[in-house]
This record gives structure tokens, sequence and C-alpha cells, in this order.
């Protein structure tokens, strides 16, 4: 019960987070130079063309006016209209989340499924060979841009070796008939793990570091604790101090990374989503900034402030599975 | 149209031209290009006599209502489905298409009689009718679409009979056989839903019909087999796919993904060329890219700075370190197709421009009074070229003793707002690009206002404005579009161009070529200047052998 108590207050709690985020993307897209009408139409629109466009995108009237338009119609589930793609904004982002969503955890996947047996071998084989390995594989990942990997995965594997397609993604559950090549649901999938790799390795890398790093060194404290010193004193072999002892204790730091890694994962998106040409978020905000199309630059906006708050919450709940100490009745 | 801003909604200055075909994509450097993967799971479909082809472009149509549509990838692929009453041959020559011969033109150049094809007809078997094409050219301007400018020099347009159409022009509008390349749709299909004919249901008179199109995705099409024209396609579908960023698009090539890529980056030639099974095919498209100078504030007003600026770098050197191969050095506001096609003699423009000469500058500079201590101010719109060109001008004016040059790089929101201010704190300078139909008046009109139109609109540099030998030679601009003559046209374009040349309103630059990546499998694929590609046209057919 009280879980569910703190799961509704953290929730509460997102509400004054989003109406920031609303409020502060709206001015921001106010202040950008330049005028999206003059985008749309081009160098010479006629006056009435113009004035036309700004009535019915609320553009003529005053920014308080239209401030609060906008928030009584996010409040309402509305995010307006697009002025580039002409269609309503919610039934983009729809369109396009699931896209997303699918790379980003299949990136963390990968990310996790690598990072944590690199940082418990790093940690238990500390300044030996295997640690140093690691320890380089951890740092060529956080400092190399995603972009680049990206690119010389698609030379190397795509262009070079021409073992795994280069674009796009091919959702799993999608219409065996809309797939090339595909005649049932297995193909399909099969079909979407392959376009899936490239991109989930561009994505996953920087976290995947990221979270070597944050296990690594968690795991080196925990094994530096006293029960674990008990342990090993009643001769405890060392795998099973790992498995049983050690390794619950050394997730929490690691699930509160993950939390936090979703920012960079979702600005990852944006240059994975470019390169590797998948209709995703990234490439929508990229389309929506580049043409000045303000309703879905706030609407995307407001939608990634969405998908990082529920994720932090849902890390904040994860710590209770992993660690029954913790307890939401006193908000620790 | 503007060069580059490949998105709905620049072309609607008349300078873009209109589709003939369908659509002149006329190789805009934006990037659009349309790369397909194909996909219908037909994918071998080796059964049809010409196979299916995939074509990667570089952005994502928008719509297919040619009436409406303004960006290049929309064009690309509306231009398969809509026929015009011309379209162009494989340069920049017109030729009837819907209309059954030439135009009949009174000796005024106000007035011309077409036939429509006796046989033609749409694709859900109606005959093209003189309404229907009424109706497409009366479309833009009763609807204020972004394009109406291309066809706001008719009047009226009569319809005696069926078949038989007459265009009464406001003036006698030079260029105006590039207009008769406009595209057709049938009038009842279009009002009935504007919505459905636009996104899912165009209906034209072309040889190919439209299938499907997921935005971002894909847009499929195939070949109509009641086609009332010649040639019969021989790919019986195509199908367009966007990919944004370059080396996907030639991996995709790589791959056999993509049967057909467009728009090769310079860094990529050679790579392209190492495919073993493709090749490069390529063509200097309709456009125009310049560094132009604002004559309405500043010092730059005085020609003797404008001067100055041209020998503080090499243009050629600039031009063949930035941009070839995709593109070529070019002298003049004219391409040289349209050069060529008109017989201007481009070499005396050659001669204008100097070559980069410090010193010179320098006292060109003294002479005019201008500060060591003085701010320069170049802006460039979001492309590396003309950025490039911009930060070429940075160096030399700082090699002339100038510490302070900035080139802004401006998204393109805040550069058409700023290039037309004629204020002296938003630019000196700015490089621009510019697309249009192959007539001269749309490489000369739109640049150098001479009209309420155009100067501060489309002309940011207000030279018009600058001195009465401007003033005189941008309205020669002005006459020569409402003239039918074409010598006495040429002649006042000569004079014009000759005069802005010589003071430098412009620094020439170069044009882009429309580049493809082609797989030795596709055959018969015509690169165009115009029309960016012709698929099945008077002069072409392709198919694919895989």
């Amino acid at each position: 019960m009280s879980r569910l108590r703190y799961t509704i207050g953290r929730l509460l709690q997102a509400i004054p987070v989003l109406i920031g985020v609303v409020t502060i993307t709206f001015l921001l897209t106010d202040a950008i130079p330049g005028d999206p009408v003059s985008i749309m139409l081009g160098p010479s629109p006629s006056a009435q063309q113009a004035a036309a466009i700004r009535a019915k995108f609320g553009l003529d009237q005053p920014l308080y006016v239209r401030y609060f338009n906008y928030l009584f119609d996010v409040i309402r589930l509305d995010l307006g209209e697009s002025l580039y793609y002409s269609v309503p904004v919610t039934q983009k982002i729809m369109e396009r989340l699931p896209i997303t969503m699918l790379l980003m955890v299949s990136s963390f996947t990968f990310a996790l499924v690598t990072a944590i047996p690199l940082g418990i071998i790093s940690a238990k084989r500390r300044n030996k060979p295997a640690d140093h390995i690691s320890r380089v594989v951890a740092l060529l990942g956080v400092s190399t841009p995603s972009f680049w990997i990206g690119l010389m995965l698609i030379i190397i594997f795509a262009f070079n070796l021409n073992v795994l397609p280069a674009t796009s993604l091919v959702m799993p559950w999608a219409d065996p008939s809309t797939v090339d090549g595909a005649s049932n649901q297995i193909d399909v999938i099969i079909t979407a793990i392959q376009h899936l790799i490239l991109p989930t390795i561009t994505l996953g890398t920087l976290q995947m570091a990221a979270f070597t790093r944050i296990e690594r060194s968690s795991m080196l404290e925990v094994l530096g604790e006293e029960y674990v010193k008990l342990a090993r004193a009643y001769g405890v072999s060392e795998g099973k101090i790992l498995r049983k002892h050690a390794f619950r204790n050394a997730q929490l730091p690691l699930i509160t990374i993950v939390g936090l890694q979703l920012t960079t994962a979702l600005g990852g998106a944006v240059l994975t989503e470019t390169v590797f040409n998948i209709n995703g978020m990234g490439r929508l905000v990229i389309t929506a900034i580049q043409n000045q199309d303000f309703l879905l630059v706030m609407g995307t906006t407001l939608m990634f402030g969405v998908v990082f708050v529920v994720g932090v919450i849902i890390t904040d709940l994860s710590y209770a599975y992993v660690d029954p100490r913790v307890s939401f009745d006193g908000g620790d | 149209m503007l060069q580059g801003l490949g998105v709905a909604g620049i072309a609607s200055v008349a300078g873009c031209s209109s589709g003939g075909n369908g659509g002149d994509g006329s190789g805009n450097q934006s990037g659009d290009g349309s790369g397909n993967q194909s996909g219908d799971g037909s994918d071998g479909g080796q059964s049809s006599q010409g196979g299916q082809l995939k074509m990667g472009l570089v952005k994502s149509p928008l719509e297919f209502d040619p009436i409406v549509l303004n960006d290049v990838p929309s064009e690309q692929v509306a231009s398969q489905i809509f026929e015009g009453l011309y379209e162009y041959n494989e340069s920049t020559g017109l030729v009837p298409a819907l209309a059954a011969s030439e135009a009949e033109v009174n000796d005024e150049g106000t007035v011309y009689t077409l036939q429509i094809e006796e046989n033609a007809t749409f694709q859900n078997g109606d005959p093209v009718t003189s309404e229907d094409v009424k109706y497409s050219f009366e479309a833009p301007v009763n609807e204020e679409t972004e394009n109406a400018s291309e066809v706001n020099m008719i009047d009226t347009i009569d319809t005696p009979d069926e078949k038989t159409v007459v265009f009464n022009l406001s003036y006698p509008y030079g260029a105006f056989t590039t207009t008769l390349a406009w595209p057709i749709v049938p009038k009842s299909v279009r009002e009935e839903d504007p919505d459905a004919f636009s996104t899912s249901m165009p209906v034209g008179s072309g040889p190919f019909q439209f299938d499907e199109w997921q935005e971002g995705q894909y847009v499929r099409i195939s070949r109509y087999d009641d086609y009332w024209g010649e040639p019969m396609p021989n790919l019986s579908g195509v199908e367009f796919v966007p990919v944004e960023e370059a080396t996907t698009r030639v991996t995709t090539l790589r791959q056999g993904e993509n049967d057909i890529i467009e728009e090769i980056p310079p860094q990529l030639y050679s790579t392209v060329e190492q495919i073993q099974d493709a090749s490069i095919q390529e063509v200097p498209g309709i456009g125009y890219f310049y560094l132009a100078f604002n004559c309405a504030n500043g010092p730059t007003t005085d020609p003797l700075v404008r001067e100055a600026v041209d020998y503080c770098f090499d243009m050629d050197q600039a031009v063949s370190n930035y941009v070839e191969p995709t593109g070529v050095r070019q002298y003049s506001p004219l391409p040289a197709a349209l050069a060529d096609e008109w017989g201007f003699d481009v070499g005396q423009w050659e001669q204008i421009p100097h070559g980069k000469d410090i010193n010179q500058a320098q006292s060109l500079f003294e002479e005019a009074g201008v500060s060591q201590d003085y701010s320069w101010r170049i802006i460039v719109p979001p492309d590396d070229k003309r950025e490039q060109i911009g930060v070429t001008v940075s160096n030399g004016l700082q090699e002339a003793g100038f510490n302070n040059v900035e080139v802004q790089r401006l998204d393109w929101g805040a550069f058409l707002e700023q290039y037309v201010s004629g204020n002296e704190d938003d630019y000196n300078m700015y490089t621009l690009g510019w697309s249009g139909t192959p007539d001269p008046d749309a490489f000369t009109y739109y640049m150098f206002g001479a009209t309420e139109d155009t100067l501060g609109v489309t002309d940011g540099t207000f030279y018009h404005n600058s001195s009465e030998r401007a003033a005189t030679a941008t309205e020669k601009f002005v006459q020569a579009r409402e003239m039918a003559d074409q010598e006495q046209r040429k002649q006042l374009y000569t004079e014009g161009i000759t005069t802005v040349l010589e003071d430098r309103a412009h620094l020439p630059a170069y044009n882009l070529k429309n580049s493809f990546g082609v797989k030795e499998y596709v055959n018969d694929f015509a690169e165009h200047p115009v029309d960016s590609f012709h698929l099945t046209s008077n002069h072409n057919n392709v198919s694919v052998n895989k």
C-alpha cells in the first residue's frame, strides 16, 4: 500500500516538473529568431496568406494569451497541429514514439547485459589485464561520440562486409506482408533484430561504458565491506560471495545511473536515428526545430519530459525490489 | 526558389520552376533526394518486363497535389504521376505533352492557343479537357497557394471547346512556355476531396499511378497500364525511400538496397566510384549560387569596396576547393545549360572577376576610406558549401588587415528575416542560392529587385537603389520579362547582367550538379537539369535487369 501511495505521490510531483518543461520550452521556442510563417511560405508570401496562417496558429495574439491557451490545451491532451506535417502533433508522436522506445529498450538491454559482467570481472580482477581492458573499453565508450560509432559501424558492417542493414528499423510486431522478404512473423522478428543490431550498439555503447564504471567501483566498495570479509573468513567460496553476498548490494548505484542515463540516451537517439535513417522521435525533433514548427517542438520536448519523469519513477520503485531495506514510508 | 530550403515552402517565389512534367526538382541542394529501398514484397519482380526500381531520395515528400506542393521531393514523385501541356526534352527544351502541337501565339505575345491531345485521359478514365486545364492554372491563384506566383501572369483562360484552351496574359510574359509545363489535374476528382487528392489518391494523366505513402518511410507508385501516351513504362513499379544521411545513402546503394541514390556529397564521390557495379550520372542543374553585397548601407554601398572584396580572394580556387566535383564554377547568374540554349556570350562575363591580389585590395579599401577597425559581418544559410565561401571571403578580409570579420551561419528562419533587411548591422554580405525555370527571367528579376515585389523581398542587395546606372540595368530585367521577342530579350539581359557584374552587386560562385549513383543493372536512367531525373519520358524509359 505504501508503495502505491509513494507512486501516486511521485506522479503528482511530476506535474509541476512538466509545467516547468512546458513553460521553459514555450519561452525558448518563442525566443528563437526567425519566423515560422516565412519558412512555411518562402520569402515572398502574400500578406493575406501570412495573416491567415498567423491567425490559424494564434500567432497574432500576445505571448501570455498564447501561453495560457497552450497550457489549457496540453491539460486536455491536445498538443495542437504541426505546421510542417499538417497533422495533430499527438498523432505524429504516437507514430514515432514506439520506434524510439524500441531502440532505447534494446540499447539499455545491450548496455546492462554487457556492463554488469564487465564491471564485475573488472572489480574481481582489479589491476590485472582483464581490469585494464575493461577500463579502456569503458573509457573509449564514454569518450567516443555516438554518431561516429554509428558511421564506423555502417562503413564496416554494412558497406565493407555487407552483413547488416544500415537503414531504418522494422518493428518486430509488423505485419509480414509489409516487410521485405518476410513470409511469417518469425522472419519479421529476425529482420527486426538484424536492423536493430547496429543502432543498438551505437546508442548503447555510451550507456555500457558508464554502467561498467559504476558497476566496477560499486562492486569494489561492496567487496571491501566487513560482512564480505567475514564471509571470506568463514571460508565461503569467492564465487558464492560474489553471487550471494555482494551482487545485489552493488546494484543500487547502477540503478540510479540507469535512470539518469535516460537523458543522454534520448539525446543520443537524435543522432543515432539520423545516422541510421530511423523515423523516430529524434528525427521528429530535428525536423521540428529546422522548420520552426513550434507546436511540434513543444510537443516532442514535453513527451521527452514525460518519458524521463516516468523513467525516474520506475527507477526509484525498483530500488525496493533490489534492496528490501528501502522503505517508501519514510521517504528514504 | 531559394536553394537549400528543402522544406515545403520555399519555392513560392516564382523563381522556382514549375513542374514540367511534374516537377522540376531543379537540383536543389537542399538535399532531397530520393532513395528508395524497395520494398514491396515482390522484390524480385522479375516477372514484369522492366522490374521494380528502388530509389533513395534525401528527404521524404510531404504531399502529392501539384497545385499546392512546394518542395523538391514531393515534386520528384508527383512528376511521375502528373503531366503538363508541355514537358522537357533531355535538356532544357520544351516539347508538347498533353498539348497536341505547339501553341499558337499572337503577335504581341499575349494570347496562347493550344489544342489538347484527343485521346489523353486521366488515370480514372476521364478525358483531359480544357476545363481541367483552366482549373489547374487558376487554382493556385484562387487558393492563394505558395506557388501562385508561377501562374499569376495569366489574366483569363477561355475554353471555346472541350479540347481548346486560350490563355490571355496580363502582359507578354517572355518565359510563358516554361509556365505551360505546369501539371494538369482532374478538376472533378480534386474538388471532391482535396485532402485525399494530396495524400492518399492523387490522380494524374502520367505513366505512373500512386499506390501508397508512409511519411518518412516510402512512397510507392506503379505503371498505369492504360496510360494514354507513349512510351508505356518498362518499370512495373517504383519505390522512393528517404535516406537523409549521405554515408547511409551510399551504403544502401552498395548493398543493393537501393538501385539509384541521389545527391552524392563531394567527400563520397570516390567511394561511389569505387563501387564495382555502380556509377555516377550527373548533370549541372538550373541553379545559381552567389555572394551578394549589401548596397543599401555600410561600406559595401561603394563599388570600390565591392571590387576590393573581389580582390581579397579567388572564387575559382574556393569553388575548386569546396564545391567540385559536386558542382561547377559559374560566372554569371545564368546556369550553363540556359546560357547555351540562348547563345549568351558567357566568355565576356568570365573576364570580369579578379583573382586574389591583397595589395590591390588594400589600396582600394584605402581609397574608399574604410577603417581597419570596421566590423564586417557575412551571413550564410545552414549549408557547408555556402559557409565555406563566406569563410574564404572572411580570411581574405583578414589578410587585408581587418581584424573584426564575423561569418555567421544562421538557421533558415533567421536568415530569411535578416538577408533582406538592408541593415548594415545584419549583414555586409550574404551567400545564397537560387533555382528556377530555364529562362533568364528566373535568375534576374528576383535577384536584382527593381519592383516592390522583389526589392527587399527576394533581393537583399538593394542594388537597384544604389545608383542611376544600377536602376537602369535592373529595369532592363523587368522590361525583358514583359516582352515576347527572344532576340530583344537576350540583348536586354546581356546589357543588364554585364552592368550588374561589373558593379559587383553579386560575385557569382557556382552551380550544383544533379548527381545520382546508379547500379549497372539499371538501364536508360536519365538525370535532368530541370526535373532532376526522368524515368519514363519522351527520350528515355528506365528498366531494371537484376
